[in-house]
């Protein structure tokens, strides 16, 4: 236990060092930014300077403060990426299934599936968004669709490893497909499933901000480009970058932390780790 | 080579079975020909031969995990594949195959669920199977915390654990180490003495096949095919010690020697 | 006895050949139904949308045969940022990955910073690539150029040092106490051993990163400076109501993205050969 806690220690310090020297070089760029800009601010602000932004209580626009337009925006952007996410999961996943279930579906859907990989689905936010006429019906369609590719990919990938044992096993017990299927193929896919939804996740959060720009209907990309044309403080810009990145990260960590909860093997391996740390 | 007796102590009956598979290059790869056989019910059989002889093919065959092109088995005078929809056969593979995310006691419990056992009497049959092959400490530990002895132990438990009218075992020690392995042979002996099931064994271990079995098919092969039968005349309780004697040397060479052309 | 007769649908249901003419023939026969629903104006019908913002496929490829000229140009600075960046970014990525392997205490500390710098949407990514290479030069369209790379390139370095890692450190077993035992140098180990051992990764990862620096080539051009680029064409001429254009440019982009994918494919099909 000891050792293990030493080692957990040193990866945080390790860690740490690494964002404090981030934080300096980021640092000395914004003095050197400073000293020979007239509006270092545009370029490469001093990190305390973003901070304060948050905190800051003049206000930037329509006498919101820059921590509450940042906020409830994000809001906005995270809900409207959320509905296209689960819409895509589920699709996803239902997709996997099918393919796994029918021979000709899967060989219907793969190059298909393959092609969504191949082609800039992003890049075709301006035109669903001509063709749908309205801003919320196309972040759920791109979301939905950058979403379904590495949730249906990763779930049939986690459906074909399972080896041939546990379908002989199965079948001499002359288990009904649907056992199969609730008993072995299903938990089995179950971790390539939560790969799929941490690739997925940024992506969502990165196609709901990039609608957010193309029409002025909130959301943190309207609020990105409005701060980028100088329509308000462009701190706001700042604090929109660090809170996307954040977001951004947090979410792979969420779907890791739900499948902490969710996943059985997970529960395993942490219940193992308690017992083996004895 | 036939091997054939009085028709009503008569469990399997397999009758000129043969079996062609097609490799790679498309051209015909016979791995089992003409094979006769019969197993009364309670025997201890060990189909024993070097890789390729097919041993493990005519074990899928009776499993019904394969179907057979020439000839047929009869099992109760039925069809391997009506046995299967019986949920009448216990198979243990080489590996454990046991599913991660359950515990030992919910692995074996497994078939029993799809079985549709009655539900409160699960728990009570699990333990008891687990008490068999004793890891009854091991209930709610999971595969990945035990050795691999234990969890091919597990895997015994859980074949037994739906009442089969066969144990089919696919060299399930061959990947344990010595010690184990042997600790394993006395419990399976043990096993066999107390459920008296019929137990089909497939192994290359000489050995092995001596000192578990009551009776031992030698396959060789190219194409796969019984070339001899033994018959193992020692006492249905055994030690390890049996393994020191004469007699248990005696046998070993015998069935060394049956071997066709002394491929071993 | 088991030789029951079986009708010919089971027995082209078993015949490979026949499984692998289908794996082809379904998803064209897929793609010729909504090609001929598109002609015929029935999606238009059902997600009810007009011919104007959705053009008929036969529209689209004559514009794009009209436009040829100033589709290549475009295409030429989207290619170019995207090969140049992917290039740039995955050398970086194998460095770091290289690096974290050499050091592997603080090392493999970097590779969770850059990991988590591959969170970072493309979208917060352009404009602040856009806002660092104002200096670069008193030219717009070199200014955007470098700006584009910057972004294509940062995306590619995170899922190449992962896998590059993965590759460098996931040797065969005993292989690396068989070049101990050699006593091999660091270098040797690199050339002979690790190298080797991680062109399979380099190519998984390069498999991920080749259409996401379409992707994020085309992204950072919505917010360049320099109008140039498909998809910076795709944005202008829908905010001009030229849809049949942005689509013709749309298409562009989505075979660009198809041809890096399939040209990726064929060299790890010539490199790894020899693996399968």
């Amino acid at each position: 236990m000891k050792k293990i806690r030493k080692l957990g220690q040193k990866k945080w310090l390790v860690t740490l060092v690494w964002v404090i020297g981030i934080v300096i070089v980021w640092e000395i760029m914004a003095f050197r930014v400073a000293a020979v800009k007239r509006t270092p601010e545009n370029i490469l602000p001093h990190i305390y300077q973003i901070l304060y932004s948050f905190i800051d209580s003049s206000p930037v626009a329509g006498g919101q403060t820059a921590l509450m337009v940042v906020a409830s925006n994000a809001v906005a952007t995270l809900l409207r990426a959320a509905v296209g996410f689960l819409l895509g999961m589920g699709l996803g996943f239902v997709l996997a299934l099918l393919m796994k279930l029918s021979g000709i579906i899967e060989k219907l859907a793969f190059p298909y599936l393959m092609l969504i990989q191949m082609i800039p689905i992003l890049g075709m936010a301006p035109i669903i968004l001509s063709l749908t006429g309205d801003i919320g019906t196309s972040r759920i369609i791109i979301a939905a669709i950058l979403t379904f590719y590495p949730v249906a990919a990763n779930t049939l990938a986690g459906l074909k490893s399972v080896e041939t044992e546990k379908y002989e096993l199965m079948y001499s017990y002359a288990a009904p497909k649907r056992m199969i299927y609730t008993k072995v193929l299903i938990p089995a896919c179950l971790p390539y499933f939560f790969t799929g939804l941490k690739i997925a996740a940024p992506m969502a959060i990165t196609a709901s901000i990039l609608v957010d720009t193309l029409q002025g209907d909130g959301g943190l990309g309207c609020m990105l480009s409005q701060s980028l044309r100088h329509a308000m403080s462009i701190y706001v810009f700042w604090d929109i970058v660090l809170v996307s990145a954040v977001i951004g990260i947090l979410s792979t960590k969420l779907m890791g932390w739900i499948e902490d909860l969710v996943s059985p093997l997970k529960r395993i391996d942490r219940q193992i780790g308690r017992r083996g740390g004895k | 080579m036939e091997e054939r007796m009085n028709s009503k102590d008569v469990q399997i009956h397999i009758n000129h079975v043969g079996m062609t598979f097609k490799d790679n290059k498309g051209n015909d790869m016979e791995a089992l020909k003409d094979i006769n056989l019969d197993i009364k019910k309670g025997e201890f059989i060990s189909l024993l031969g070097p890789s390729g002889c097919g041993k493990t093919t005519l074990l899928r065959i009776i499993a019904d995990l394969l179907k057979p092109t020439k000839g047929s088995v009869r099992i109760d005078g039925m069809m391997p594949r009506e046995i299967r929809m019986q949920q009448k056969f216990g198979i243990v593979f080489q590996s454990p195959v046991l599913l991660d995310w359950r515990t030992v006691r919910k692995n074996i419990e497994l078939p029993l669920e799809i079985m549709h056992y009655d539900a409160q009497r699960l728990p009570e049959r699990s333990a008891e199977m687990l008490k068999l092959v004793g890891l009854e400490e091991f209930a709610n530990h999971y595969p990945k915390q035990l050795s691999g002895g234990m969890q091919q132990r597990v895997g015994i438990a859980r074949a037994l654990g739906i009442e089969p009218e066969l144990l089919l075992m696919d060299e399930p020690f061959s990947a344990l180490d010595e010690f184990t392995k042997e600790k394993l042979h006395v419990d399976m002996l043990d096993i066999w003495e107390k459920t008296n099931k019929t137990i089909i064994f497939v192994t290359h271990n000489i050995q092995e096949a001596v000192f578990l079995s009551n009776r031992i098919c030698v396959l060789s092969p190219h194409p796969g095919r019984l070339s001899a039968v033994v018959d193992v005349d020692l006492p249905k309780k055994r030690t390890l010690d049996i393994r020191d004697t004469l007699h248990f040397s005696e046998l070993v060479a015998k069935v060394r020697n049956s071997f066709e052309g002394g491929s071993l | 006895m088991y030789t029951r007769k079986k009708n010919i649908f089971v027995r082209m249901s078993e015949n490979v050949n026949v499984q692998k003419a289908l794996g082809v023939i379904l998803p064209v026969l897929l793609g010729i139904v909504i090609f001929v629903l598109w002609q015929t104006q029935v999606i238009h019908k059902i997600f009810h949308v007009d011919v104007f913002t959705l053009p008929l496929p036969t529209r689209i490829v004559s514009i794009m045969i009209d436009n040829i000229s100033d589709i290549l140009i475009n295409t030429k600075a989207t290619v170019f940022a995207a090969a140049i960046g992917l290039l740039i970014g995955s050398v970086i990525g194998y460095v770091i990955a290289w690096v974290a392997d050499r050091w592997k205490g603080f090392g493999s500390g970097g590779l969770i910073i850059v990991t988590a710098f591959n969170a970072i949407p493309i979208v917060a990514l352009a404009p602040v690539m856009t806002n660092w290479t104002r200096d670069v030069s008193p030219d717009a369209s070199v200014r955007s150029m470098v700006s584009k790379i910057l972004v294509v390139m940062i995306v590619s370095i995170a899922s190449m040092s992962i896998n590059a890692y993965r590759g460098l450190t996931e040797l065969k077993p005993y292989a690396m106490d068989m070049m101990t035992s050699y006593a091999a140098k660091r270098r040797e180990v690199f050339w002979k051993l690790q190298f080797p051992n991680s062109v399979p990764y380099i190519f998984t990862a390069l498999r991920v990163s080749a259409p996401n620096s379409v992707i994020s080539a085309i992204v950072a051009e919505y917010f360049a400076e320099y109008i140039i680029g498909v998809g910076r064409q795709i944005r202008e001429n829908i905010v001009l109501a030229q849809y049949s254009t942005a689509w013709a440019y749309i298409l562009t982009a989505c075979i660009i993205g198809i041809v890096f994918y399939v040209v990726l494919m064929i060299v790890e099909a010539i490199i790894l050969k020899h693996r399968k």
